[in-house]
């Protein structure tokens, strides 16, 4: 499975702070991308972020792996 | 003993941290703090409270990233970041960030280099809780 998880306002439009994707061989980023950007457009408009396993990432051709972890995140503003 | 790095519920003490940081060396001659507080109001209105959420395992990884960068870039002999999250009320602390140097300079521009990157860098999110209603706050300089 594929750990998908909202923060902050993501997480409002989402209504939920974590998903579950089944995880399927050669699976990439930009499915995940393109799986929660169909569900939550809403959502999605607010992410300036995308995170696996705790690094944030801008490539979206990146091989996933089963139990991977990534974070759709807006704009920071702790502090 | 309290990590040097910590995102935390509850209050924290800046007593505590400071001795803390004075502690780990005898060569310190300058700490700088700052210390971000919870205003009472945002734009015209009230703010009564304010709520915190945060990634927590990857915003301490880059809490734990800044402060070893901080310390290599400016020469610190420490530095300490807390911040906390949940539900703080206005005129409460927020986060505590101290850097120590042989000398004030450094410490002074490590301390302001920490937190405008922190705010950069650090996946926390804040929600302004007031009268009218709650609102995310949108991120500025």
């Amino acid at each position: 499975m594929i750990r998908v998880l909202f923060f902050g306002p993501v997480a409002e439009r989402v209504g939920a702070r974590e998903l579950q994707l089944e995880f399927k061989p050669g699976m990439s980023l930009q499915d995940v991308v393109t799986h929660i950007q169909a569900r939550h457009a809403q959502a999605f408009g607010l992410v300036s972020f995308i995170a696996v396993n705790n690094a944030q990432t801008k490539d979206m051709q990146m091989p996933l792996n089963d139990r991977d972890e990534i974070a759709f995140m807006s704009k920071f503003s702790g502090g | 003993m309290l990590e040097r790095v910590r995102i935390q519920l509850g209050d924290f003490s800046v007593d505590q941290e400071l001795a803390a940081l004075r502690a780990s060396s005898r060569r310190m001659g300058g700490i700088a703090t700052f210390i971000g507080c919870a205003r009472d109001f945002s734009e015209g209105r009230e703010v009564s409270e304010i709520s915190f959420d945060a990634y927590g395992s990857m915003a301490l990884a880059e809490m734990h990233i800044l402060r070893n960068h901080a310390i290599e870039q400016f020469g610190l002999l420490d530095a300490r970041i807390v911040h906390r999250i949940g539900v703080i009320g206005a005129g409460e602390q927020i986060v505590f960030i101290a850097a120590g140097a042989e000398h004030r300079a450094p410490a002074l521009q490590a301390c302001q280099w920490l937190i405008d990157e922190l705010k950069q860098r650090v996946p926390i999110w804040k929600k302004e809780l007031t009268p009218q209603g709650d609102a995310w706050v949108t991120p500025h300089p």
